[in-house]
């Protein structure tokens, strides 16, 4: 076989690499399907039974609204019991504040916090409901779940901050056809989704979350005004301040009381103001408040854990009730609710069932009516995603005697069963029709048709929101399959790669002690981690622990490398007897490195308790948190100083007068001393301090190190070669620059090995700058961490250049950036994406072994021949490991992915 | 090898041709340490044993096991196990001339503690948690370690360098003590390592707490090199026999 050029080679990686990007993204699009979503609104046929389809005038949509509205109103049969709607959304309310948890009353310091609601809630005015979100929980998607009854697909999360407009069936779209005027004061999201159907509007932005009083004020100021008027409809206030808070310092923060107090004001404000305007004869206003999603105990939000998924509905206004604090309802059922409250069609999507309480107040054939609309409307859906439903068959009018018929045929299958379930209900609900004309009608009649109409939706419900989530299995399969290909070819490859080098070394016999060396104790254990990773990943707690495994192998290696230094140290020390001396020092030095390797990894693991099961556990971010801030902000500051001056030092000891090399320090410097102001003037914990100023300043930060990186990337490599050759000899600083002199040693192109050392500085430098400006404070110290790292093991590495391989420096590498992507508090989950300390989504460092490794190795080899067995090998084994085809796997793999993608949609 | 052989120098008398040097060497070691597979299954055996009196002394005596009380149990196995390794191990131990049974004792108790810090340091850096309540467990769990890992070698090599290499090193000429010394020790350390890996798994086990399933990895991962090292010893021995026989 001819030996493979190194094009060859070359072009054959990128294939393989290519294959599989394409695999994951087929296997990710099944994985995460876009919601099938019916396209169109609701008209007036959503008041005919859906056999009839031919019959609804589908032109209805082009009427002026007030037709419309008084057509509506005819067909629904449902007189409306309110005028107005205000909409009051508080982001972040876990309805466990308001409600409790178990059905028992909530905590103390809550209920004393909402004096007013809690009152509401005992007298009975007010009913409430833990209401069950659909994870993701993130603002977006539960927005659009609670206006359209939709569950999203969970690729909605990516769109979070970058809101497109809903195009879906959606209550708001009804209530603009019908002529509402809508006022809406509060989250931006809102006119993201909905433009132009607001007559006036104040949106704010929900991404300063450090500000937790303007963003309500900035709400509360028209709220005054508003309630005074009489020209809108539907009023919708969405108070971001309670989120903020919880982002900040959790659910236990200090702020929280004040807030929730804020809170109970404004609805005591708006529901006074609604006694008023009733007694005036302005109509009934119906007051609902709602959350969009709960919180964690530290306040984030985004997974599917009960904390976060319990958020809040709360009815004000309608008659009076017993109240009960364990009821659950589902978010999506409040879109039905309203719909039918006011006289609009269900939004076409919804999967939602009604909420009984709210219709209580009607009359027993408006109930019923009110079933059946609902009914209707989750037939049609169901007939949408079944073509072939049984029911369809039945003609439209004919149902009363088709019931025996109809039982035959059920067991079947779940869309059989649906189907019955409904034909029973239609059935009673008729037989009770033709029972009430004749006045024969008795009260169980009633109660059952009710409980079979309920049966239906229930299972409807939940039939259809299970198949929201369904997945297309042969999108997945073609996904795994394609990755598998890859990982054949790329293995394939590497298997050649060894062939080769194996014949290569038998070929020369004075190799054969490189050869015993070459399966040396740290290159297996590196393969068995992978081993390791990839069988963890098996186990949906391993996958939720993760950190546990990255924490365990890395320190595991660096055990190894440790045992292996001082053995040879062992070894050195002898020969340093007869041979030479220099040899013993740098083997100390080594060992030191090892040391600090060891103790910050140490450091690092204890600094946040992460994943899933043991986050209560204590840590030292929690220990500091509760010694106090100040404690918190003087070690921000001394990491922060001592990053600076780590980089600087590493900056300036590159000895090089070139006006371009000149100007890069200078640029650094300047960013490194505004970090520095930025963190001594605006980073204050606790209280909100948002302004001007900061932002600014943040802004220019963010220019100049854009403008260093950038520049020193594309222009060092063409100017630098000039400026450094002469004073290249001089510099004898082995320790300060050990990368910087063995290249020099051992490839020809010394001058690029320089600047491309630099440019991996410039790269480290602006990456540690960022994180400082855009972490929380506490953690701070793990980017100090991080950076004395990434160091050590590059000053380790450096040292025994000739017995290393460099794919062993690139693996080390890229498990410290998977550790120290989870020391610094984040996770596996959702829910710990940090949006607290930054002006955008942390930059995690998970992407950052891409840019540190893109760095080095560039300066380590150049020559790709000598780096692929490393990055043939690495995908290789990301290979085989989607090819366990376990849901964690995809999981995990898709989370991967979102880090990725939630960084490229905050820097888009 | 090489530093084998250099090291040695120091040792033996200089003779003049490095083969003839080995070979006398090799002599003079295998007349003095010698050990029969039965010998190395004895030891084995006492030992294991002792640890399962230690553990018998704490369940019976004190009724408390791993589970229900761990450093109180743990301290119960290291304290009976640790006097009965290091005599055992005495007996075996290098250049009998010079060392008394006394001496050699005396070495392998004064390790304890020093193998006991490097375990704990080892288990702090691999994750073992760090608050005060957890203290006496590592405490406890190390010194079980270093009975298994460093007092066998302290009590036959004493503090030589060399000979330490040699045992743990990577790829290094081993006498049969050396197996018996370093497999059991390599043992109980993989088996603590392997046994740390159910950990965080949501199994929701007592067993899942810190030192308990490291305990019961190294103890399992002790046997395991205890057996190891017997069968090296037998295979040793046979070979020794075969040879002895061609001769």
């Amino acid at each position: 076989m001819p030996p493979l050029t190194c094009t060859k080679f070359a072009l054959i990686i990128i294939t393989g690499v290519i294959i599989q990007i394409i695999g994951l993204s087929l296997f990710v699009f099944g994985f995460f399907p876009v919601k099938p979503a019916l396209s169109g609104t609701s008209g007036s046929e959503s008041f005919h039974l859906p056999v009839c389809d031919s019959v609804g005038n589908r032109s209805d949509v082009t009427q002026p609204p007030d037709q419309l509205r008084s057509l509506y109103q005819e067909l629904s049969g449902i007189p409306p019991s309110f005028d107005r709607l205000i909409l009051m959304v508080i982001d972040g309310l876990p309805a466990e504040f308001v409600l409790g948890k178990d059905g028992k009353p909530p905590h103390k310091q809550f209920s004393e916090a909402m004096p007013y609601t809690q009152s509401l809630l005992a007298s009975g005015l007010a009913i409430g409901y833990h209401a069950k979100a659909a994870p993701p929980t993130v603002t977006m998607p539960r927005l659009k779940a609670m206006v359209s009854g939709a569950i999203g697909g969970f690729l909605d999360v990516a769109f979070n901050f970058n809101t497109q407009a809903m195009l879906d069936d959606s209550l708001l779209g009804q209530f603009f056809r019908i002529g509402w005027e809508m006022v809406m004061l509060g989250d931006e999201t809102w006119l993201k989704l909905f433009p132009g159907v607001f007559k006036r509007h104040d949106g704010v932005s929900s991404f300063y979350v450090k500000d937790t009083v303007q963003v309500d004020q900035n709400v509360s100021r028209h709220l005054g005004d508003e309630l005074s008027r009489d020209d809108w409809n539907l009023l919708i206030l969405h108070y971001l301040g309670l989120d903020h808070v919880g982002h900040i310092g959790g659910r236990s923060s200090v702020l929280m009381a004040p807030k929730l107090k804020e809170m109970d004001e404004v609805v005591k404000l708006i529901h006074s103001s609604t006694i008023n305007s009733q007694e005036n004869g302005q109509g009934q206003t119906l007051l609902m408040i709602v959350s969009d999603h709960g919180m964690t105990e530290n306040g984030n939000h985004g997974g599917s854990s009960y904390e976060e998924t319990d958020s809040l509905a709360l009815l004000i206004g309608l008659r009076n009730h017993v109240f009960d604090y364990a009821s659950v309802v589902q978010q999506v059922d409040i879109a039905p609710t309203l719909a039918l409250l006011f006289g609009v069609p269900i939004p076409k999507n919804n999967v939602g069932v009604l909420i009984t309480e709210a219709f209580d107040s009607l009359k027993e054939d408006e109930r019923l009516r009110a079933l059946e609309l609902n009914s209707w409307q989750l037939l049609r859906l169901l007939q949408a995603q079944l073509p072939g439903l049984p029911c369809r068959n039945f003609p439209c009018d004919a149902f009363s005697g088709h019931q025996s018929s109809g039982t035959s045929e059920c067991n079947h299958s779940t869309e059989n069963m649906l189907c019955c379930m409904y034909m029973e209900a239609a059935a009673l609900h008729s037989s009770w029709k033709s029972k009430r004309d004749s006045e024969a009608a008795s009260q169980k009649d009633y109660s059952s048709t009710a409980a079979a109409y309920y049966m239906f939706l229930k299972s409807a419900s939940e039939w259809l929101s299970h198949r929201s989530t369904d997945k297309p299995v042969k999108l997945l399969a073609v996904g795994l399959a394609t990755m598998f290909i890859s990982c054949l070819i790329l293995s394939s490859l590497m298997f050649l790669m060894i062939k080769e080098t194996y014949m290569g070394g038998k070929q020369q016999p004075s190799n054969v002690n490189n050869s015993m060396n070459r399966w040396s104790l740290d290159e297996t254990f590196i393969i068995s981690v992978v081993l390791v990773l990839v069988a963890s990943m098996g186990s949906s707690s391993m996958v939720e622990e993760e950190h546990y495994i990255w924490f365990f192998m890395l320190s595991t290696f660096y055990l190894l490398l440790l045992r292996k230094t001082a053995e040879s140290f062992a070894v050195g020390g002898q020969k340093s007897l007869s041979l030479q001396n220099g040899q013993g020092g740098k083997g100390c030095f080594r060992i030191f490195y090892i040391f600090l390797l060891l103790i910050s990894g140490r450091i690092l693991r204890g600094w946040h308790q992460g994943g899933v099961n043991w986050t209560s556990l204590p840590d030292i971010s929690k220990w500091l948190e509760l010694a106090g801030s100040q404690y918190v902000k003087s070690l921000q500051l001394v990491s922060a100083f001592l990053v600076i001056t780590i980089g600087l030092f590493a900056l300036f000891s590159i000895v090089s007068k070139g006006k371009l090399f000149q100007m890069v320090r200078l640029s650094f410097l300047t960013s490194a001393l505004l970090v520095l102001l930025h963190i001594i003037r605006y980073q204050d914990y606790t209280f909100s301090s948002t302004n001007y100023g900061a932002t600014l300043l943040a802004q220019i930060i963010y220019a100049i190190l854009l403008a260093a990186t950038v520049g020193t990337v594309v222009s060092l490599p063409w100017l630098i070669p000039f400026s450094t050759y002469k004073i290249r000899p001089t510099d004898d600083n082995a320790l300060s620059l050990p990368s910087f002199l063995s290249f020099q040693e051992k490839f020809p192109f010394v001058e690029l090995k320089d600047s491309l050392y630099v440019i991996g500085w410039a790269y480290i430098y602006s990456w540690c700058l960022l994180q400082l400006l855009l972490q929380q404070p506490i953690n701070a110290t793990p980017i100090l961490l991080l950076l004395v790292q990434i160091l050590a093991s590059l000053h380790y590495f450096a040292g025994n250049r000739a017995h290393r391989k460099e794919w062993i420096e690139i693996a080390a590498l890229y498990y410290m950036g998977m550790a120290g992507h989870f020391a610094l508090g984040n996770s596996n989950t959702l829910a710990t994406i940090d949006v607290a300390g930054a002006f955008i989504v942390s930059l995690c460092l998970r992407n950052n072994p891409v840019h540190l490794y893109r760095g080095f190795d560039c300066s380590c080899n150049w020559n790709l021949c000598t780096f692929s067995p490393a990055l043939s090998e690495k995908k290789a084994n990301s290979g085989q490991k989607q090819n366990k085809k376990t849901q964690e796997v995809a999981l995990a793999s898709s989370n991967h992915f979102f880090f990725y993608f939630f960084n490229a949609t905050n820097f888009v | 090898m090489r530093v084998n052989t250099i090291d040695k120098l120091k040792h033996s008398v200089p003779n003049k041709t490095e083969k003839k040097k080995k070979k006398t060497k090799k002599e003079k070691e295998e007349d003095d340490s010698h050990i029969p597979p039965g010998a190395v299954f004895l030891v084995h055996l006492y030992s294991g044993l002792f640890v399962a009196l230690g553990y018998w002394v704490a369940y019976r005596g004190y009724s408390i096991n791993l589970i229900s009380d761990p450093a109180n149990t743990l301290l119960s196995i290291w304290v009976i196990t640790c006097p009965v390794i290091v005599c055992l191990y005495s007996c075996f131990r290098h250049e009998r001339e010079n060392n008394s049974f006394r001496r050699a004792a005396f070495r392998g108790i004064i390790s304890l503690p020093a193998g006991a810090l490097m375990n704990a340091c080892g288990a702090i850096v691999l994750g073992a948690p760090t608050p005060v309540e957890y203290l006496e467990k590592t405490f406890n769990w190390s010194f079980l370690m270093s009975a298994f890992t460093f007092a066998p070698a302290a009590a036959v090599y004493g503090s030589s360098s060399t000979d330490w290499h040699r045992i743990y090193g990577w790829k290094q000429t081993k006498e049969t003590i050396d197996y018996m010394i370093c497999l059991p020790a390599y043992g109980a350390v993989i088996g603590a390592w392997l046994g740390a890996l159910p950990m965080p798994l949501d199994w929701e086990r007592p067993w899942q707490e810190w030192p308990i399933c490291v305990t019961y990895g190294a103890i399992a991962g002790y046997v395991v090199g205890c057996v190891g090292s017997w069968a090296v010893a037998f295979v040793r021995d046979m070979r020794e026999k075969e040879k002895e026989k061609a001769e």
